[in-house]
């Protein structure tokens, strides 16, 4: 026998899952909102989220009354101290619509978000970890979602199978995960190579325990931020699925854009200018909570400070 | 070589798809006959079987496949044309949509994307990059509106929609004051991204050893910037080329929407509204085309750009 062989490689501790000292979930928090806080961008939008949510939620309480019927006769009027944001062809309150809008917009987004979310880190999870076929299989599906016309399809099978608030959550939310899927699928692999993942296996443990206990908890950050992150063009979707008229919900501001179109030559500019500030203000909050939200979770991007796209176009 | 065939079978596979979608959901071109009391029983029939939709699907489905690849893409229910010569005429308009937003997009993206790299975090560099964010998460059809309703409705200098005016339309001068707006909502709502991805590739780049190595040679640093990072810099952009083809397009749905532009987009809104399968199966045949092929390209350009990556 060989010295070599007689006297095996101590199994090497340093590169087992790092175990800090941990902070109280509290603290944790408190450490968290600081870090979040010192992103101006960041508290702004999230403040606008806050303060937009709770007035969608109390809707009725600020506005009773049906928003589906006709307002007082007072129609099209220009904003004034009585409409803020001016009236509608109906005579509706402008400031009523959109903030009944906004109940369309969010719910809209946190389901396609969360629909976007969990597809594509199952599929991420799933190629990442395991390889070989299943890997090939799920990223040729990918791929193929990739190359559909993605607006035209939402397009059409909104307009097919009717307006209805469900059909278009599922609807984006099936067709926008392939990136997210890809992002985890890259970050898993990466993972996989580490050696606390390499010493579960070799300790024995199941596919399921090392998915679910290491890889996932290890994702969840970066989920988190993505899909934040995908959320502006959720709401942007949307909005143009509403702006084009074929599956009008009965009040979102797409489609309040679109009954705009009609009445902005006569110069109710008030009309298409607020439902659309509303849509770029959301979609610029998610976008600023996101970058707050990666400042924080994932320090390693800090400097970088790139785009949604910029980290698409680094598929390779 | 390998690559062009899995193109073609992801063709082939996503025109499948397309047809499967646009068969499967209920409400088709059906629902707008029944839907009108003045067509008979018998004229209906006569109208759907004249259109093959009276045969099996599967049968529907082999003619479909066929005639995509053969270039006979059927006939336009509402128009009653063969669909190519409906799409055909239509293509023109999208090019002089297209093609210039997209020249500008990149020129201009890749010439703001150096300013804001070469000072980073720089006052120049911070408000560039909040105007992008700005634009990022503008909707494009808003944007449409809002520059209509400056300069159309309160200026008064530009024309509101269409290609050509209605009296005495159609000359150079005519088309080209009509493509301002289009054009210009088209490249502004892109143009972010374009910005943002050659700063921060620019940024990467910079902080390379060759960067430190050809600064410790004492080279200028106008030489190093321009003649060492930006040729590095410019790949991910080559590789953003090809998704960007996919944004384009539903750019262009939307904007040709606002501004009456009778392109492509506009088709494809207008036949999904009519129910006009042929138009809306072969649009969705040349939009697949358009992003595999631009795919394609954008990995043989980049193959032949940094000979580390090798395909096949």
């Amino acid at each position: 026998m060989t010295e070599l062989e007689q006297t095996p490689p101590e199994p090497k501790t340093s590169g087992v899952a790092p175990k800090k000292a941990r902070r109280s979930y509290v603290g944790e928090a408190i450490h968290f909102m600081r870090e979040f806080g010192r992103n101006r961008g960041a508290l702004f939008g999230l403040s606008f989220l806050v303060i937009l949510t709770l007035a969608a939620i109390f809707a009725n309480v600020l506005f009773p009354g049906n928003p589906n019927l006709p307002g007082n006769p007072t129609y099209q009027t220009a904003p004034s101290l009585q409409n803020p944001l001016g009236t509608d062809d109906l005579g509706r309150s402008m400031l009523m619509l959109i903030i009944y809008g906004a109940r369309t917009s969010l719910t809209i987004a946190f389901a396609s978000g969360s629909i976007l979310a969990l597809l594509g880190t199952m599929v991420g999870l799933l190629a990442g970890y395991f390889g070989g076929v299943i890997d090939g299989a799920l990223m040729r599906t990918a791929d193929v979602f990739l190359t559909l016309p993605t607006l035209p399809l939402i397009l059409v099978v909104a307009a097919l199978l009717g307006p209805s608030l469900i059909n278009i959550m599922i609807i984006i939310g099936v067709t926008s995960w392939p990136f997210m899927a890809r992002l985890v699928r890259s970050n898993v692999l990466s993972m996989t190579q580490r050696e606390f993942i390499q010493i579960e296996r070799v300790m024995g443990a199941s596919n399921l325990r090392i998915v679910f206990r290491h890889l996932f908890p290890n994702q969840f950050s970066l989920i988190l931020v993505y899909t934040s992150l995908s959320l502006p063009l959720v709401i942007l979707t949307e909005a143009a699925i509403e702006f084009l008229g074929l599956a009008p919900v009965s009040i979102s501001w797409g489609f309040l854009l679109n009954v705009s179109i009609n009445y902005w030559l006569a110069g109710a500019w008030w009309m298409s200018f607020f439902p659309g500030f509303a849509i770029f203000m959301t979609s610029l909050s998610f976008y600023l909570v996101s970058e707050g939200l990666k400042e924080v979770l994932t320090p390693t991007l800090k400097r970088k400070r790139d785009s949604l796209v910029v980290q698409l176009a680094e598929r390779r | 070589m390998k690559r062009s065939i899995i193109a073609v079978l992801l063709i082939f596979l996503v025109a499948t798809i397309n047809f499967v979608i646009v068969h499967i959901t209920p409400g088709g071109p059906q629902s707008i006959f029944v839907l009108n009391p003045h067509v008979s029983v018998a004229a209906r029939q006569l109208m759907l079987a004249q259109f093959g939709l009276t045969k099996p699907l599967y049968v529907q489905y082999e003619i479909y496949i066929v005639g995509m690849f053969t270039g006979h893409w059927g006939i336009s229910y509402f128009y009653n044309e063969p669909a190519f010569q409906v799409i055909a005429q239509r293509v023109p308009a999208t090019l002089l949509l297209m093609v210039p937003s997209l020249i500008l997009t990149i020129l201009v993206g890749i010439v703001l994307g150096v300013l804001g790299a070469r000072r980073p975090f720089s006052f120049v560099d911070r408000f560039l990059s909040s105007t992008a964010f700005f634009f990022y998460a503008m909707p494009a059809f808003w944007l449409g509106f809002v520059l209509l309703t400056v300069f159309v409705l309160f200026l008064h200098v530009l024309p509101a929609s269409g290609m050509t005016s209605v009296s005495g339309g159609g000359s150079v001068p005519d088309i080209l004051t009509h493509m301002i707006l289009p054009v210009f909502s088209l490249t502004l709502v892109n143009l972010a991204n374009f910005s943002l991805l050659m700063r921060s590739s620019l940024m990467e780049v910079m902080d390379q050893n060759y960067i430190t190595t050809a600064k410790g040679k004492g080279l200028s640093e106008r030489l190093i910037f321009f003649r060492h990072a930006m040729r590095n810099a410019l790949l991910p952009t080559v590789t953003m080329t090809g998704l960007f083809v996919g944004f384009l397009l539903t750019g262009a749905i939307l904007t040709e929407s606002v501004f009456n532009w009778p392109g492509l987009g506009l088709l494809t809104f207008q036949s999904i509204e009519q129910r006009d399968y042929p138009i809306i199966l072969s649009l969705f045949f040349i939009f697949s085309i358009m992003i595999i092929v631009a795919n394609l390209v954008t990995d043989v350009v980049y193959g032949f750009l940094d000979p580390r990556i090798s395909f096949d």
